[in-house]
């Protein structure tokens, strides 16, 4: 496919990362699983608050939580960045062909018009 | 080498210029006549089974792709601005409810024309993922990190 993404799962994707919080968190989570308490402690934050940016990552399935009741440690789920980033390098690969293939028909063109000049000029 | 440039825009935007070998109105008529569009839009990854073109402010344009491997998708969208530089049109990708906003220019200098083609997302963020910054801004050896588990997947 060109396009494998839904729109849907991008926007969830492109929303939870519209905010830099968010963006650190994952940031941090590339490094290793880490508790809520852990995620909280380099930001001004409070846990609840922290837990808030926790589901939207959670729900864009940025990230996933461990069954541990105590610690539910969260973990990075690659595959919806992998999938965004890779929809839009489809798409800057679709317009890379396409205008490729049109330098081709300008050629055809400008030959065209040099064609009909040149049975303009003769009499 | 790649003669598609990506720009960096606004949080929202991708932008991308390319320059072609041929003067304004030429480049204009071959991306807005269907017959023409037909012979390069897609080029080796898609073929165009359907362009529809209603080249006017409030006009329509529909291109239906068909792919190698079959499966269709298609481009849709009604013109805002119609110039003899500039063009202005929505875009719904498969009929989805949600648009961007295009906005091309053709400049044309010496015989050769660049165009730009700004797309405007309604969702933020967008830009930071095409251009790969958003992981790397700001927050140096960790963002790095996640670009290159990111890339290594």
């Amino acid at each position: 496919m060109v396009f494998a993404m839904t729109p849907e799962r991008l926007d969830a994707t492109f929303s939870a990362l519209a905010d830099p919080t968010r963006r650190a968190i994952l940031a941090r989570l590339a490094r290793g699983d880490a508790s809520v308490m852990e995620l909280a402690a380099p930001f001004a934050m409070s846990q609840p608050a922290i837990s808030k940016h926790l589901r939207v990552l959670e729900r864009a399935g940025l990230i996933s939580r461990g069954r541990d009741a105590q610690r539910r440690p969260c973990r990075l789920e690659a595959r919806p960045l992998r999938d965004a980033s890779g929809w839009i390098e489809r798409y800057r690969e679709f317009w890379d062909a396409s205008f490729d293939a049109l330098d081709g028909v300008l050629e055809d063109l400008k030959k065209t018009a040099r064609k009909s000049k040149r049975t303009k000029e003769t009499p | 080498m790649s003669k598609l440039k990506l720009i960096d825009g606004a949080p929202n935007e991708i932008i991308m210029e390319r320059e072609f070998d041929a003067p304004r109105a030429l480049v204009m008529q071959a991306m807005a006549t269907p017959a023409l569009i037909k012979r390069w839009l897609g080029g080796v990854r898609a073929t165009v089974v359907t362009a529809e073109v209603d080249l006017r402010v409030g006009g329509s344009y529909r291109y239906v792709f068909q792919l190698p491997h079959g499966g269709e998708f298609s481009f849709a969208g009604v013109y805002r601005e119609v110039g003899d530089d500039r063009i202005v049109h929505t875009e719904r990708f498969n009929d989805d409810p949600r648009e961007s906003i295009v906005t091309s220019t053709w400049t044309e200098r010496r015989g050769k024309t660049t165009l730009r083609v700004v797309i405007a997302f309604d969702s933020p963020a967008v830009r930071d993922m095409v251009m790969g910054t958003g992981m790397a801004d700001g927050a140096g050896e960790s963002y790095d990190k996640l670009e290159e588990l990111i890339t290594s997947l």
